[in-house]
């Protein structure tokens, strides 16, 4: 607990760093933040109007589909906010600089995992879990439903999380982290909508060995109660394993490193 | 992946061949959205993104000291790019096509081939002029060139241009006010145009506006070229 207590401290002070550095240019970050909220207003105005025209989506009406939108989304934001720091990790490892924070008295997968979180995305999330607790009230979702919901978007975090600490574990390998982390981002994109507008095989692969389903889509149907228990258990054991096959492939990949250039 | 976003959504809509919504059937707004594919590749792919980075490094002296016309050598360098990403555009096209297997429309009409390709031609100059003039922003605000084209060109200029979704599906008065915006000639138009969609006359008009923006856009990446030499004092060489 102390120790939990001890590194949520850094995480304040690394995120303040971070945020002092973002104003420090406000006129950009002012046009980032707009654009985030703009693309993401497009989007709900884009699939409105095509369900205006069409009524359902693979059987899921306007409610439905928007609320899937949403639960993209706010996984995807809190990942952004939370691992922005991943997306600064190559110049380190190809500079030697990850020397650095090897020797620091801190976990080192800690610190280039969420050493920066990003404030533009800390902003957004609190309209979307209000606009997803106001979508979602259309459901009329049971109390266990609403739980199930809860851990699942825990479970999704999770998955999120061990896809960083590969994309971080490749970076090592690889040198290439800046192509991985916006391949996880494209792969992430397909669950803007459920899982079930895809055919087999694709269907299947985001299911299960790329899981953007598990983060995505059972996590909104759970919440609509049109999720059994088996799956709910069996989602939550998948990113449990996911995320520990991650750590392992961390670990292994750290002893790759070879602080070249330093 | 953007692709299978787009085909499977639009797939499953059009999942009972013989519906018609927003006026396109199955095999048209398939082949809306791997024309987007292409389109995108020629007229989006450019190098003059980096036009804003050399102004606020204080690298565009380099350019200036030598003789050639900074424009011409951005948009030979924009027209290269476009031929390699339309390589790979075409490529990844052809492997989509074995692998999805969409209906395919195919134009057959030789003026609307032609009409297509010389709106091609002209969406080419308007982003190679708007592109131009959101990175001479630089000139004013040296570290604002990135944020300016993320919010003008990324966020409001790929949705603008339809290439998310194709613009007829929104409301007439909306579409007018489209219209009058430069984006819709970037890829909406040309895709309109190779599906014919629109009516000849709705074409030539259509034509005829992309030369204006070409013009107007033109006329004022000149304007602010020169307002921004004047202040350009090549900071950090």
């Amino acid at each position: 607990m102390k120790e939990l207590k001890r590194y949520f401290k850094y995480w304040l002070l690394m995120s303040r760093n971070a945020f002092i550095s973002t104003v420090t240019q406000r006129y950009g970050m002012l046009f980032f933040f707009l654009g985030k909220i703009i693309r993401f207003f497009i989007f709900v105005v884009a699939i409105l109007f095509v369900l205006k025209g069409t009524k359902t989506i693979a059987g899921y009406d306007t409610n439905q589909i928007i609320f899937f939108f949403l639960t993209f989304n706010l996984i995807d934001v809190v990942s952004q906010f939370l691992f922005r720091e991943v997306y600064r990790f190559r110049p380190l490892v190809v500079s030697g600089g990850f020397d650095l924070t090897l020797v620091k008295p801190i976990n080192a997968l800690f610190r280039s995992l969420m050493g920066g979180a990003d404030i533009l995305d800390m902003l957004t999330i609190p309209p979307l879990i209000i606009a997803i607790i106001i979508i979602g009230q259309n459901f009329n979702p049971s109390f266990v439903s609403s739980l199930y919901y809860f851990f699942l978007l825990l479970n999704g975090l999770l998955i999120s999380t061990a896809f960083h600490i590969a994309v971080l574990g490749l970076g090592i390998i690889t040198m290439e982290i800046d192509h991985t982390v916006m391949i996880y981002r494209d792969l992430m994109s397909l669950g803007r909508f459920p899982i079930d507008i895809y055919k087999q095989p694709l269907q299947g692969i985001i299911t299960y060995l790329i899981p953007v389903g598990i983060m995505i889509t059972i996590p909104a149907k759970a919440y609509m109660g049109l999720l059994s228990w088996p799956v709910f258990v069996g989602s939550l054991m998948f990113g449990i394993g996911f995320f520990l096959v991650a750590l392992r492939f961390w670990s292994f990949a750290l002893k790759k490193y070879s602080s070249a250039s330093s | 992946m953007q692709i299978f976003v787009l085909f499977f959504f639009w797939s499953t809509i059009f999942s009972d061949p013989s519906r018609m919504v927003f006026g396109y059937d199955r095999g048209k707004i398939l082949t809306y959205v791997f024309g987007v594919m292409i389109v995108k590749a020629v007229v989006f792919s450019a190098r003059t993104v980096d036009i804003a980075g050399d102004i606020a490094k204080g690298d565009l002296a380099n350019y200036l000291l030598k003789p050639i016309s900074y424009f011409k050598y951005w948009l030979t360098r924009d027209l290269s790019s476009k031929a390699l990403n339309l390589i790979f555009a075409v490529g990844e096209t052809l492997i989509l096509f074995f692998i999805l297997k969409p209906p395919f429309y195919l134009q057959t009409n030789p003026w609307l081939i032609l009409a297509f390709i010389l709106s091609l031609v002209l969406a080419i100059l308007i982003f190679f002029y708007f592109l131009l003039l959101c990175n001479m922003v630089a000139f004013w605000a040296p570290e604002m060139g990135w944020a300016v084209q993320f919010l003008l060109v990324i966020i409001i200029g790929e949705f603008l241009s339809g290439s998310f979704i194709p613009l007829d599906i929104f409301p007439l008065g909306v579409q007018k006010v489209f219209y009058a915006l430069p984006f819709p000639y970037l890829i909406f138009f040309p895709l309109q145009v190779y599906l014919g969609k629109i009516s000849l006359a709705f074409t030539l008009s259509g034509l005829l506006i992309s030369i204006a923006w070409v013009l107007i856009l033109g006329f004022f990446a000149n304007f602010i070229w020169r307002r921004g030499l004047r202040r350009f004092a090549a900071e950090g060489r």
